[in-house]
Parts: structure tokens; sequence; C-alpha cells
């Protein structure tokens, strides 16, 4: 009996050991082992498009963990707020530091501009890790999106900080040394030309405004090199995407680029998705008064608002309106979730926090005042009869018909303002232009903020410093 | 003549017996037994005091006679005694009792267990062992009153109960889990609770919900890793053994314990600002605003804490029926219990059913089996208190006939028009009031609607986000086990369990259509699904073994572990109305999420513990683990203990001594590990060797969705056991005759090659990694002492003085010493790891001095609001505040955690009460942020504020780090034990009525503000004491019934 007992202990053990190798490595049922992903062009193309769901970020009405990306819908804050567009409705919050340009290093929204940028980094890196896995014939496209991808996120990132860590690869964590050291902002823009160069090669214009096109990567570029001083290249690459060839155009009514997604005007936009959690956006929420997780964000200025009045045309009403649940505020027209029956723009989400509107990257608009720009090449005024005629098409739309004959730099500023009003491009059009300082001064001094010459660039997280050990450093005056 | 006067000698004796030594008891027992008279029947029976059941097989014996019996299976007995016999009752375990015969008849003796007596059984892993062979840390809790707690929790009424084990409050909705630290918190990702074994089967820490503790026996935690090491893997946090009741041989008995009682919460005065108080604080600066005139003018004085804060009753009812014969035993339990918590809406009831049977086959072979079916459901407390009591005072809940009138119909384009007594009250409604007209202002005098504008927030009433929404949990959980014990020889056991646990939850979360701000467009619906099963194989062979002096008890197995989980999960948005709160009532499904995933454990496992002549002891045991979450390279593990003990007071020399009856030394190593750690995603938690990518998600190209992959996690496959390494030198002690008995530890468990969720560059596409990194210590003693301070028939009086000191401190954190972390972007307060101090200290800068009132740009708005700066200190006295002056501002842990209970007999009365104290801990008090308003502009300060420099907003100071000691009259229990005349007539055989109360009173430091100092938000390790206003600490009155028959 004992033998009998030892010997089924010895049969279970055995037993045991024999089938150990399977039993202890489940499979992992549900999500993918990486490991044997990205084999092929439709596991690429999946990779691919999750370089743009990073630049979509997340909704934050729908998912309120604070510590999560919310890439393209958080950028509003440090790029419209931080300039004499906008400011929040009442003044509170780490919202109102921008506005006030008192920004501080622990500032959550500037973490989540940075996180989210360098995250979108990742995304594009690791498409490009594993691109040789793709066809021949589909690996110049996939690589093209993902390098453009990739510039957007540095343009931006390059932009708002400054000098900032340069990561092309997958990385991995104990890379301290890459995570931590802050490149120039040469080096950085070596790359966004460079990969902009390769997106154009290996881009036509085929595909729909949310994915990357040739004319999409030749705009960014355009611009890329306007900050740069390179005018004739920038010039040039305007001139091929006005081409009539490429079929880009304005919409006839202005209000229409906003609300008749896929038009002809608009080059690269961001897709959202109305009603869907993943896919949606709550920025448009937030600009309303307390309908997002804010009581109202990115309000009209004044001076926004003079300046609409005064060379706005028949944009204006398209750009701000009264808050009529609070008649002494202004809210921005683009992006409206619930519409405006008086303006006649409809309802696009039954739930405004859950809202649809794309958000606009780069329209055909800009890239004829960028052409304006770049003829213009940082001299004061312009009587060139392209930079002329690119102007006033642009005129001419707003209902300004008066024939230009001349344009300072000042004028095609205040144009652009106007054209592109909380499209989170005055900002960087007067960093580029190189006014920056003095019109924030300006303003800054009228409105009681307390704007200096170091505000012009953001704070390195504090976050990020405080892994780093003394490793990154910190911009002056924060 | 003279028995008459000895009699009423004897009486004067019982009388004066407290003062009488017990010599002179026995001589005069002597003398009397010379009066002796004739020789009687006596009948009685001999009862447990714990639980008055039939003890079998009492001893009893007529001293200084030859002449004795036993009792029956049912602890009754029939002897021939005569006045002036003594009776002796002994019984293994218990303490033995000494009764005069004084012409008694019918009598019932009570013996009480000795939990001082040698002999005493501690359970171990994979087996028993004599307490006094005991060489490990090893504490047991009996339930002896433990189900007399008003409390819906097993793991609650623990509190205070072992040394070395910290139970905390952490959150205090009804049934909520507190958090359970033994010995300190070691591992650093999310998971230091201990491992849960409930009769020998390892369980899922949720099971502590689903307990009855009534059928509850005892507890044995095994708190040194040479205890824990036969776990192995699992033992690293230390392990609860959990007994449940067993039926006995002999008659069937039934019990019903019966406890209702009322809880209501202890509020914060700082957290109310009453109207008078505001207003009588602006007077000293000043006349009032108009803002403050229109705000006294509404008539309310709400303290919200009186709102959410509404107490609730607890309602717990037992029955058991246990019982047996030779062959067969059984045990069969039913609980209901119901705990309406003391917040708003949160509720919780409980069903629990647990039966035994264990059957003698032959005198070989027995087979057991149990089958713990449970349910549970609970309603949450769907909301923040934070959130709540921010609101001020004079806004009112609903609309009434007093306050209506306020309500400005005409403003933000009208949509407070059709507000209605009855409605909820939003603070926006009473803005825009014509404090010279007294009317709400309708523009029609300049065309603007503007007047007192009194809002803070454009939120709906928070009240209404919680009585809108309706969040419950439900749970359905089975725990079975079959067992087979086969008595090879005297020598040899062999012994097979297997256990299958079961646990269905569904939890569903609606949110109502005015439970936010924007109407149904929010209402929304999340319901999922979550199944988890777990089975156990283990298969032991156990030898025990006596030779001359030398005693020997091993054991070697297998065990055999696999765990499975699936969960779905849908949500729906947009629902017209309240009436259908389903999905198929939904607009639309907005989301859906499903994962499932397998995890086991593969173990080999041997113990041997030694005996010379109980006097020398040593134990060594081993245990080799193999875990599915370790890479195909790591994936094994081993443990080994090493104990030894020596009791010196068998020595010959200390052998006879009335002062010292135990004495032992004992000193323990062990090394212990841990696999399990929490990332926030199931499936990392489980493959953190893969990389894995998330499916689910989508994105948009070309206008439409599809299914993009996104990386979860950075794979490490080679990450491994976290390992905790013991040392704990001890001793036990039991003096002048066992009166004064106790045990002193000193431990050290250092814990290396932490789990460690690390934060990383966000440039690496990831926020954090899953590393083995750094080493944290742990060190320690431990102090219990009992003492018997008077034994008397008629009176009793023992204390129990339990106290704990723990130091906590990162000795290594290779590359990431130094780390600073916060826990919300965006109140970025600071944590620090750095290594010499505690893991996550508080971090920032030190308040100097508050910015005087005229400076704050609106000192008076909202209602108890404060600045939300502060002047800070130049700790280096370069003149400006930078990062290096901020320092380390305070630790979550306590020093020193402590408990003094006190039980007292006397006739049918009983009383016991504990004192619980926890000292040295520091909270950040985030509610206050919240509640003082530390975030807005409003409480700004203006630009003529000097030395603007040396400000620095609150949360990154010292201002909410809050010192969270506290003392406690944790438990007060009064019963009263009914005499056995009364109860005859009714059959029952015992019968007990009990006050019971917790909390009575419950002080906390005076610079703390909030109402619950154990109340901790459940962040990461390394950014630990996090509070966020939280769930109040709660006071209960209960009245209970113990009833046998």
């Amino acid at each position: 009996m004992r033998q009998i007992k030892f010997l089924t202990l010895l049969v279970l053990t055995v037993l045991v050991l024999s089938c150990e190798d399977t039993f202890l490595s489940p499979d992992l049922n549900t999500g993918i082992n990486a490991d044997n992903y990205f084999t092929n062009d439709t596991e690429i193309a999946s990779g691919v498009l999750n370089i743009y769901d990073g630049i979509q970020g997340v909704n934050a009405s729908k998912f309120t963990n604070n510590n999560l990306n919310h890439g393209v819908q958080v950028e509003f804050y440090v790029t419209e707020m931080r300039s004499d567009n906008t400011r929040t409705k009442s003044q509170e919050g780490e919202a109102s530091q921008f506005e006030f340009f008192n920004i501080q290093a622990t500032n959550g929204i500037v973490f989540d501009n940075y996180r989210s940028y360098y995250n979108v980094i990742f995304r594009a890196n690791l498409v490009l890790d594993n691109l040789g896995a793709a066809s021949t014939e589909n690996a110049p496209k996939f690589e093209a999106e993902a390098k453009f991808l990739r510039a957007y996120a540095y343009f931006q990132l390059v932009r708002l900080f400054g000098d900032v860590p340069l990561v092309d690869k997958v990385i991995p964590p104990l890379d301290t040394e890459t995570a931590f050291t802050r490149v120039s902002t040469t080096e950085v823009y070596n790359l966004i030309v460079s990969d902009l160069e390769t997106a154009i090669t290996n881009l036509d214009d085929s595909g729909s405004n949310d994915q990357a096109s040739k004319a999409a990567a030749e705009g960014l570029l355009a611009k890329v090199f306007l900050t740069l001083g390179r005018y004739g290249e920038a010039q040039s690459l305007c001139e091929s995407i006005m081409n009539p060839s490429r079929g880009f155009a304005l919409e006839s009514d202005f209000r229409d680029i906003f609300y008749s997604e896929e038009n002809e005007e608009v080059i690269f936009a961001v897709g959202f998705l109305a009603g869907s959690n993943d896919d949606s956006q709550n920025f448009s929420a937030e600009w309303l008064n307390a309908v997002g997780r804010t009581s109202g964000v990115n309000y009209v200025t004044a001076d926004a608002r003079a300046s609409l009045d005064a060379n706005g045309g028949n944009r204006a009403q398209y750009s701000y309106r009264l808050d009529i649940t609070q008649p002494s505020q202004y809210q921005v027209v683009k992006y409206l979730p619930d519409g405006d029956t008086d303006l006649g723009i409809p309802v696009t989400s039954s739930d405004p926090t859950s809202a649809g509107n794309d958000w606009v990257v780069l329209r055909y608009a800009d890239v004829v005042l960028m052409h304006v720009e770049a003829i213009l090449a940082g001299a004061q005024e312009t009587t060139s009869s392209n930079a002329l005629a690119s102007f006033q098409l642009i005129r001419d739309r707003a209902g300004l018909t008066t024939p230009v004959t001349s344009i300072t730099k000042e004028e095609l500023l205040e144009e652009r303002r106007v054209e592109l009003a909380f499209e989170n491009q005055r900002f960087f059009d007067l960093l580029r232009m190189g006014v920056a300082q003095d019109v924030l001064s300006a303003f800054s001094t009228a409105n009681g903020l307390g704007f200096s010459a170091s505000d012009l660039l953001l704070p390195i997280p504090q976050a990020e410093i405080g892994l780093s050990n003394g490793l990154l450093t910190q911009n002056p005056g924060y | 003549m003279r028995i008459t006067l000895t009699n009423q000698t004897f009486k004067h004796f019982t009388i004066m017996n407290v003062k009488l030594k017990a010599t002179l008891f026995l001589i005069m027992l002597t003398s009397i037994s010379i009066f002796a008279q004739e020789s009687y029947n006596l009948k009685g029976v001999v009862l447990s005091a714990a639980d008055s059941t039939g003890l079998a097989g009492v001893t009893i014996k007529i001293l200084k006679t030859t002449k004795g019996d036993l009792t029956d299976l049912d602890g009754n007995f029939q002897i021939a005694v005569k006045n002036g016999d003594v009776l002796r009752f002994s019984y293994l375990g218990y303490v033995s009792k000494n009764l005069p015969i004084t012409g008694q008849n019918n009598i019932k003796v009570y013996l009480s267990e000795d939990e001082n007596v040698l002999e005493e059984i501690v359970v171990i892993g994979y087996g028993t062992q004599k307490k006094s062979h005991l060489t490990g840390a090893i504490s047991k809790v009996v339930n002896d009153k433990l189900d007399q707690i008003g409390v819906s929790r097993v793991d609650d009424a623990l509190v205070g109960q072992i040394s070395g084990v910290n139970i905390q409050a952490t959150e205090g909705e009804a049934g909520s889990a507190p958090t359970i630290r033994i010995r300190g918190t070691g591992s650093l990702v999310g998971n230091s609770g201990p491992l849960v074994v409930v009769d020998g089967v390892p369980v899922d820490e949720e099971f502590l919900g689903s307990l009855d503790m009534n059928n509850i026996a005892s507890f044995e935690i095994l708190k040194d890793a040479a205890s824990g090491a036969i776990y192995g893997s699992r033992g690293g946090n230390g392990v609860i053994l959990i007994t449940t009741k067993s039926g006995k041989e002999g008659k069937t008995r039934f019990a019903y314990n019966m406890l209702t009682g009322y809880k209501t919460a202890r509020q914060s005065d700082s957290y109310y600002t009453s109207m008078s108080d505001a207003v009588s604080r602006e007077l000293e600066f000043g006349p009032l605003s108009d803002r403050t005139l229109y705000k006294q003018l509404l008539g309310v004085d709400n303290n919200w804490q009186d709102i959410i804060f509404d107490g609730g009753l607890i309602t717990d009812h037992s029955f058991t029926a246990s019982g047996g014969n030779k062959k067969i035993k059984f045990s069969a339990a039913f609980n209901y219990l119901e705990d309406e918590g003391v917040l708003l809406t949160d509720n919780f009831e409980r069903l629990n059913i647990n039966a035994k049977i264990d059957y003698k086959v032959s005198k070989k072979l027995s087979i057991a089996l149990k089958i713990n079916p449970s349910y549970t459901e609970r309603r949450r407390f769907d909301g923040s208190t934070h959130d709540i009591l921010r609101q001020p005072s004079w806004l009112p809940l609903y609309l009434d006939e007093s306050n209506i009138r306020f309500v400005n119909r005409f403003r933000d384009g009208g949509v407070y028009a059709d507000a209605q007594i009855g409605g909820y009250a939003i603070q926006r409604m009473f803005d825009d009031y014509d404090l010279t007209t007294g009317q709400p202002d309708d523009g029609a005098s300049d065309g603007t609607i503007s007047g007192t504008d009194i809002s803070n927030t454009s939120n709906t009433n928070p009240a209404a986000k919680v009585l809108e929404r309706n969040r419950r949990d439900f749970d359905y959980k089975l725990l079975t086990s079959l067992s087979a014990k086969y008595k090879i020889n005297d020598d040899f056991t062999f012994r097979s369990t297997g256990s299958l646990n079961y646990q269905f939850r569904r939890q569903s979360r609606y949110q109502g259509v005015l439970s936010n701000r924007n109407g149904a467009a929010a209402s929304r619906l999340d319901s999922s699904t979550r199944t988890t099963t777990r089975l156990v194989l283990d298969n032991t062979l156990s030898y025990s073994k006596e030779i001359g002096k030398h005693e020997i008890n091993a054991v070697i197995g297998t065990s055999i572990e696999q765990r499975k989980r699936d969960f779905e999960s849908i949500q729906g948005s947009v629902f017209v109305d309240d009436s259908s709160p389903f999905i198929s009532s939904a607009e639309s499904v907005t989301d859906q999420n499903a994962f499932e995933w397998e995890r086991t454990l593969l173990s080999f496992f041997g113990r041997v513990n030694y005996a010379y002549d109980d006097k020398y002891l040593a134990s060594f045991s081993y245990r080799r683990d193999g875990s599915s979450v370790f890479g195909p390279n790591v994936k094994y593990g081993s443990f080994l203990a090493l104990s030894f003990g020596w009791n010196i007071a068998k020595e010959d020399f200390l052998k006879d001594s009335d002062l010292v009856n135990n004495l032992k030394f004992r000193v323990s190593y062990g090394v212990t590990g841990n696999n399990d750690f929490r990332t926030g995603n199931e499936l990392v938690d489980n493959y953190p060797y893969l990389a894995i990518l998330d499916d689910t998600t989508t994105g948009v190209s070309g206008g439409t969705q599809s299914l993009v992959v996104n990386p979860l996690n950075i794979a490490n496959p080679d990450l491994t056991w976290e390992r905790q390494i013991e040392f704990n030198p001890a001793v036990d002690f039991g003096f002048f005759n066992n009166i004064v008995t106790g045990s002193f530890d000193y431990y050290t468990r250092t814990s290396d090659q932490l789990l460690l969720n690390n934060p990383i560059s966000n440039t690496t596409g990831f926020s954090n990694a899953l590393v083995n990194l750094g080493k944290v210590q742990n060190r320690g003693i431990e102090l219990e002492i009992r003492t018997r301070n008077i034994s008397k028939n008629n009176f009793r009086w023992s204390s129990t003085l339990i106290t704990s000191k723990n130091k906590n401190e990162l000795v290594d954190f290779a590359d990431s010493n130094g780390q600073i972390q916060n826990v919300d972007s965006k109140r970025a307060s600071e944590w620090i790891n750095l290594e010499g101090n505690p893991i996550s200290s508080f971090y920032g800068w030190v308040v100097d001095r508050d910015i005087p009132s005229q400076f704050i740009t609106n000192p008076f708005h909202p209602i108890g609001a404060e600045a939300q700066d502060v002047y800070v200190r130049d700790l280096n006295g370069d003149g400006l505040i930078d990062d290096d002056d901020k320092t380390i501002l305070g630790s979550p842990y306590p020093d020193l955690v402590w408990s003094l209970t006190n039980d007292f007999t006397i006739g049918n009365i009983d009383v016991s009460f504990m004192l619980q104290g926890s000292h040295g801990a520091e909270i950040r008090n985030m509610g206050d942020q919240y509640i003082f308003n530390h975030f807005n502009s409003a409480q700004d300060f203006i630009s003529s504020t000097p030395n603007q420099g040396f400000i620095k907003q609150k949360i990154f100071t010292n201002d909410i780090i809050q010192d969270a000691s506290y003392i406690a009259l944790r438990n007060l229990n009064v019963g009263y034990r009914f005499n056995d005349k009364t109860i005859s007539k009714l059959k029952v055989s015992s019968a007990r009525v009990f006050v019971s109360a917790q909390n009575l009173f419950y002080i906390t430091a005076s610079d703390y503000t909030g109402f619950n100092p154990e109340s901790i938000n459940n962040t990461s390790a390394t950014t630990y004491g996090y509070q966020r206003a939280g769930s109040p600490v709660f006071s209960t009155v209960s009245l209970g019934l113990n009833v046998q028959f």
C-alpha cells in the first residue's frame, strides 16, 4: 500500500514535469505578441495608422486619467492661448498660466504636449524600425507617412521647447543619454527636413486629406523653410502645391472649410469621428461655456476681435461669436460640435464632448499666404505681382475685393491672423516673422499680463527633469 | 451548629476571595472536608466558554481521591460527590478549573481556552505545529469576540489584533477593502498585500470581503519570511491563514448570532465654513461685500458633510448547525449581512453559506468536502467627497419655496426658466441677482442681464452626481475543495487536495440624465462581467515520528495552480431619460472591451521540523516555484528558510522555576518572493516578458475607423522574482505562573530585485517600464505582552499590549535614485525616492509664512477659500527659490502602531475594550487643495504683493502635508450571559446579549484637517500617501445576541 502511494506521488510529479513547458507558458489570447507581428503590409499599415492615432490623442472627456496623451487636442493651450488671440474664460486653473505668461515647469498641459509628441515619434520610429518586412511596393509609402508624421511632431517640439532630445529610432528605457540630452535646434531641423524630403519623394496626392500626402509634406516643409529663412525653397514648394494640376483650391464659402469635411481646401487634417470614445475629440466642447471638463477655454480676446472686425471681412462671423450664456464673453466659431442655427452650422455630435470635427493642420489658404511670405523673404514690404496675386486670392474670398498694391510684413501677419484665427498658427507666425517679442510685450502690457522674452519657449516638463538625475536641463527663466 | 458555621465561613470566603491567596483556599478546603456529609449524585455539563458548546472527553477528578469520570459527547457528566469535595475539570488546551462542592446540582462548568498552553496547535503552511515548537514569527488570533465587532468584513475586525500587521481603512465605503501591510511596505508594484489561504486553499484577496466572521475559528498570520517561505513566491508579503469552524463529534448544535448597529461618520470641522463664520471673518476686514450680503439673503447654511455622510444601519445574522459522530462530522453556516455604510447611496449586502463535511471512510482514509458559495451586492458612492465638500454653505441641495425666488430665469439664454421646486439647486442659477431691486436681474433696465454673481462653478449640484448615478458590483463566488487523507501507517500520511474557486463579477454603472451638466447627452451606462477561476491541486506526503527525545515532522509536496480570467465590457451613451437604464436603450454603443489571461504556478516544496527533548528546535524548508509570469529562462525561483529555537525554560535549571514558566529564544532566516504586480493593465501583469500590442483601439483614415495596433508595454524577458530576505531573532516568554506572557521580535526584511513599474522618460514612447530594481529595507520590533491581572471565579481581568515599530528605508535605487514623481500631472505635488530615506517620501518646499489677506485677489469668495500660495523658505540662503530649496517633507508610513486591550469578566458580565493608535505617518492632504479652493485665480495674490519670488503654490509645499497619527477607542464590548435557570426553560443552552461599539472616540493630530487620517488614494507605491478627502472614519454602536441550543 505504501509503495502505491509513493508511486502515485511520483507519477503525479512526473506528469507535472513532462507538461511543464506548455503549462508554464500559457498563450496570449487577447492582444498581440509583437514578436510575431509586423510581418506583412497589412500589419505595418495598422502600425502606420497608429501614428495618426497618436496625433489624434485621447478624448479627455471619455477617458479621464490626466496622465494620458491628448495629442493635438491640447495643442491650442500652448499655441493659441500663448498668443494674443485667446485666453481662458474665467482665468483659473493651470490653463490660465498660458495667458498670463507665468507657466510653471510643473504645468500638466505642457507635459501632456511634450509626451504626446514624443509618443507620436515613438510610434513612427516603430514603423520605421520594422520597415524591412514591408513589400518593396508599399515600403516607400509607409516610410514616407511615418517620416511625415515624425517631422510634424519634431517641428512642433522644436518651436515650443527649443533644443530637445532627438530620438530617431526605438530606444530602450536604459538609454537615458538619448532620452535626456537636448540637441541643438539645427540638428532637429536637419532631421525634419530630411524626413519631409523623403515624404515628398515617396508620396502622391491620392489619399484623403486625413492621410499624409505629397502636398501636405511640401506645405509643411515650406513652413519649415520659412522658419529657417530658406525662402527660395519655400517659394518653390508653395508653387508646386499651387500648380492647378494638383487640384487644390479655396472653398468659396469660408464656413465650409470647417463644416464640409473632405473639401478641396484642406490639405491635411487630423480625422475625428463623432460619438466614438476612441476617435472623437473634446476640444470643441472645451471651447464652449462649461460643456467640456473646463468652464471654458480658448475664449477670444478683445485684441483678436478687433483684428477680425477690422480686417476679417466675412470671415469674422465664422470665427467668433458672443457667448449667449455669458454675454461679456466671446467664443470661437470654428469647430463647433453643437452647431449654430443663426450661422447655418449643423450639429455634428449629439454629445458635444464626443465631437467629430476634424482638426485642420494645413489648408490651401495657409499655403497661399506662405507663398506671399516666401516672396517677401524677410523684407518689410513687397510689390511682387505673384505675391499680390496670392494675397488678393485670400482677400477676395473674404469679400475684401479692393485690389492690393503692396503688402507689408504687418499686413501679411494681420491677414494670416484673421484668415487662420484659432487654428494654432498665430504664435508660430509671430515667432517666424520675428515679431513675437514686440507684439506679445505690447499685448501683455496692455492687458496686465506677465510676458518676458523667456516665455517664448515652454519649460521642459519638471516630471522629465525629475527623472533625469540632472541630465536634462531647463530653459532659461523657469 | 458547626456545619452552619462552616457554611457561613465559606460564603464569607466567597465574597472575600479576591483578597485571599490560593494557598489559604486549599487549606480551608482541606479543613472543610473534615466536616463532609453524605455523598449524592451530581449531574452537570462542561461547556466551552467561547461558544458554549459541550466539550466531550473532559477529565473530571475529585481531588485527594482516585475517583473520576469523563464527559460524554455532549459534555454531560454524572458523578457521586459529597459536600466539601473539590472537582477538577481538565481538558487539553483549556484552563483547568477547580470547583468546591457545596450541594449544587445540575451545574454548568465553563472552560476557557488557554492561550498560553504549551500544547496549543498552530496552523502553519501545509501542516500544523505545536506552538511551543515554533521557530518562526506566527501570530494566532482566535475568534473569541471578533464576530461581535460591527464591521462588514473580516479584515476590518482584525485591526489592532496582531503585532506587525497594519490594517488601514484606506477606503471607507461600505464593503470596501482595507489596506493590509504585514511588517511594512516591501513590494513596490501595487500589491504589497498578504497571501490569503482559507482552509488550506489560496484565494484572491477579494474573498476577504465575502467571508462570514461568525464562521471563522481562527487566523494564523505568518509574518517572517522563514514561516512564509513554504508558500515561496507568494509568501513575500506575509500570509494570512484562515480556518473556518468545523463540526465536532457529539450532539447537533445550533447557534444563532445576531448583531444590529448604527454607523455614523466622523466629520471634519475644518471642512465646513458656516455662513456666520464667513461673515465674521469678512467683517474683521471691513464691510461685507455684495456677494456676501446676497449669500446671507439666501438663508441657507448647509454643512455638506451632513448631506453626504448619511449614516446607516449594519445588520448581521448568522445561523450555524454542526455536529457529527465517529464517521461523519459536519458544519453548516448561513450568514446574511447588510451594511448601509455612512456615505450617501453606499450599501453592502452579503449572503454566505459554508458547508463542511468530513467523512471517515476507514481507519486510514478520510475525505473532506467544503462548499462555500457567496453573493455580495455593493452599491457604491459614485462620486468624490472632495468634489461635494468644496461646495459653499449657501448652496441648497434642492430648490424649495424659500430659495426658488432667487433663481434667475433669464440668464444663460433662459436655461433655468423651468426651474421647479424639488429640482436640484445649481450654483449658476443664483447668479445675476439685483440687490437693489431684490429680484433676479432680467436685463429690462439696461438690456443686459447683470447683477451679483456668487457661483464659483458651472457644474451641476454635486450631490446630484452621486444621487443620479447608480453603480453596483455584484459578486458571485464559490469556494470549493475536496481532499482525501490517507494514513499510510503511523508515520506517513498522504493528502491530496483539489480546489476550485470561481468568481463572477458583474459591474454596472449608470450615470443618469441629471448627473451631468450636459444632461442626456452625457448619460451613459458602463456594464462589465468578469469571470475568474482558480484551480489548485496540492499533494503532500507528511511524516511524523517521535523516537525517544527526538521529534520529527516533515512534509514534501507538489502544488499546481492555474488561474484564468475573462473580462468583457460595454458602454452605451446617450439615454433619452432614466426610465430604462439598460444597454438596449442607449442611443449608441460607444465603447467595448474584452480580454482574457491565464497564469500558472508549479511548485515543489518540503519542510523538516525537528525538536529534541522539546528544548532544541530546528526547522528547514525549501520551495521551488515556476511561474508563467516570467520569461522562459527565468521562470523558476528558489525559496529557503532556516530557523532555530531554544526552550530555555525546559532546561533543568529553570524547569521548576515559578518565576520563569516559558522562555524561548528563536531565530529565523528565510527568503520569499513575489510575482504579483499591478501595472494597470492585466495583460501586461500576466505576460510582462512579451511585447504586447493592443489591438482594441481604432484610428481614423479616409474618414472611417480602422483597428490600429499600439504597443502596451516594453517587454522585459529578464524580469524575474522579487525577493524578500528576512532575519528575525525573537524571544517568547511567560513569567509568574504565566501571568505575564508575550513575545519580542526584531526583524530586518530586505526586499530586492523589486518588481517596479518604474517611471521612465516619455521620449521612449512609454511612461513606465517593468524592471527588477532596487532594494528596500524594513526594520522593526514587535512586542506583545499579555497579562492575567486577576483570575478569580467571579472576576477576571486580562490585558494585551501589542506594539510594532517599523522603519522603512530605500537602500538602493540604482540609476533611479533621487527620482521625483507626481500622481497627477495637473496637481503635480512631488514625491522623491532617495536612498537612505523611506520610499515615496513627500518632497517640496518648506512653508515660511502665509500671504496676508490684503494681498489676496479675493480672500472671501468662495466661502472658506484660502490663498492658493504661500511664502516658502530659502533653505540654502542663496536669495532665490529654486529646486535646490526643496527638501523631504515627510513619509507616509507610521513609525509606531499599537493597541491595548483589556478584558474583564465580572460574574455574568464581560467587558472588553481596545485602544489603538498609529503614530508618525504623514499624508499629503490634497482634499485641502479642493475644499479650500487652493487652485483658483480668485485666491491668487495681487501684483503689489512683496517678495513674489518667494511665493509658491501650497501643493508644492508642506502646507498640505499633515500628521496622520491617531488614537482611537477601536472596540468596546459589554456582554451579559443569562443565568442558566432563566434560559433552561427556553431549551436554550446558553444566551448572551452584548453592546459593541467601534471608534467611540477617535483623536487625530491637531494639524490634520480631514475626517480620516487612514484614508489614502490608490496610487503607486512610489507615490504613496495621497489623500483626496476620501471617506470618513465611522463610529458604530451595535446590539447583539448569541444563542445556542
